[in-house]
């Protein structure tokens, strides 16, 4: 059964496909707030890191107007999905 | 995320592209697609390197003058050789300065609407990070190292709408299955296959005043991809504006998508952590990658 139940007013969808077969290592633990706080700190990203000291720009055109102002070559960083975000 | 940690940690690209460049970050997926002036501005460069047909990836790594001539197309990520050419083509540009007519500026003209999404008026903006918390196999080399130890990012958009029910105290539906399926992914490696509707299986998430924990169940049909998660986070209110929205997503994992191979065998542990953006972070401007090319599809 598809469930989703939210603000505590349940919602039951129909089941659209087969129920693929769930491995009983796999259910997940409650979090309580000790682990929140945990995984808050371990995924939060280094301020610091080199990268991060780099001025980049996310605007290819704002780049290029402050590029033919300063005479300064660009580099453009271009990725399949964003480098600053996922990829 | 390999670029991040290696590439542009290396100390003389660092210098260079810190003083002697304007350095800009871009999805291409979006830029060769674009038709408007960014996009053609895109096209111009890009068009002189060796991925010329924009209805494929261009990605790498460019240095174009304003004016739009090519200086460097480059896809190999090693640092010192990407130091090494970006050096290089740093002297041609200075070399070729007395002939270069000055670049004239390029306005923004009309955005293709399709590829210049902003934020939702009135909704908010979520960054998430994603972390695989172990599982590994030992790892060979640097690129494992910095691969199994990555960070996922991407950023959630909630609507006027959705910020408007969690301030009355709701915890609206199209927001939690918009987290689930386009956020609870393994993004660590690359781009990740985002979850089908018919591939959430179970969302029983609910709110009492400030706190939201639940459980999460989504799998692939086959089996082949599934994600068991419980989630906790907590969310305040002051004067009729959310100013808290804190939630992290830790369970088992298992599988891989065609962009994000290298995933650890079997389940794995993997954490999503969700918190209110505040603007401060160059990235908190970019799209969601869930987004991409159909912002109503992934806001409905």
């Amino acid at each position: 059964m598809h469930t989703i139940h939210s603000g505590f007013a349940a919602l039951l969808l129909p089941l659209s496909g087969a129920l693929v077969a769930q491995d009983p290592t796999a259910v997940a633990a409650p979090i309580d707030t000790a682990r929140f706080a945990e995984l808050q700190r371990t995924l939060t990203p280094d301020a610091k890191a080199p990268w991060r000291t780099i001025p980049w720009r996310i605007d290819l055109l704002a780049a290029q107007r402050e590029a033919a102002a300063a005479d300064k070559p660009l580099f453009v960083w271009a990725m399949d999905g964003h480098p600053l975000g996922c990829t | 995320m390999l670029d991040r940690a290696s590439t542009f940690a290396h100390p003389k690209l660092l210098e260079l592209l810190q003083t002697r460049f304007v350095p800009v970050a871009i999805d291409q997926a979006y830029e060769r697609r674009q038709k408007d002036a960014k996009g053609e501005f895109y096209r111009r460069f890009a068009g002189q390197g060796p991925r010329k047909d924009f209805r494929g990836t261009t990605q790498g790594f460019y240095v174009t003058t304003a004016g739009g001539e090519l200086l460097l197309y480059n896809n190999n990520r090693h640092p010192s050789k990407v130091a090494r050419l970006v050096g290089d083509a740093l002297q041609r540009f200075e070399g070729d300065a007395e002939k270069r007519e000055p670049a004239a500026p390029i306005a923004d003209g009309k955005p293709d609407p399709r590829w210049n999404p902003g934020p939702p008026d009135g909704g908010f903006v979520v960054r998430v990070h994603t972390k695989v918390l172990g599982g590994y196999p030992e790892p060979k080399n640097d690129w494992d190292r910095i691969l199994q130890s990555a960070l996922g990012r991407d950023n959630l958009w909630v609507t006027r709408a959705e910020h408007a029910a969690l301030v009355a105290g709701d915890l609206p539906k199209s927001l939690l299955v918009r987290l689930a399926r386009f956020h609870l992914v393994d993004n660590t490696r690359g781009e990740p296959p985002m979850w089908r509707e018919d591939e959430l299986h179970a969302l029983e998430v609910g709110r009492e005043d400030e706190r939201i924990s639940g459980t999460v169940r989504l799998a692939t049909k086959d089996g082949a991809r599934t994600f068991d998660a419980a989630v906790l986070g907590f969310v305040s209110i002051e004067e009729d504006r959310l100013t808290r929205f804190d939630l992290v997503a830790e369970g088992r994992f298992a599988g891989e998508g065609r962009y994000t191979r290298g995933a650890p065998p079997g389940h794995f542990p993997l954490a999503v952590s969700f918190t209110l953006a505040d603007g401060t972070d160059l990235a908190d401007a970019v799209p969601p990658q869930g987004s991409r090319g159909w912002l109503d599809g992934y806001l409905k």
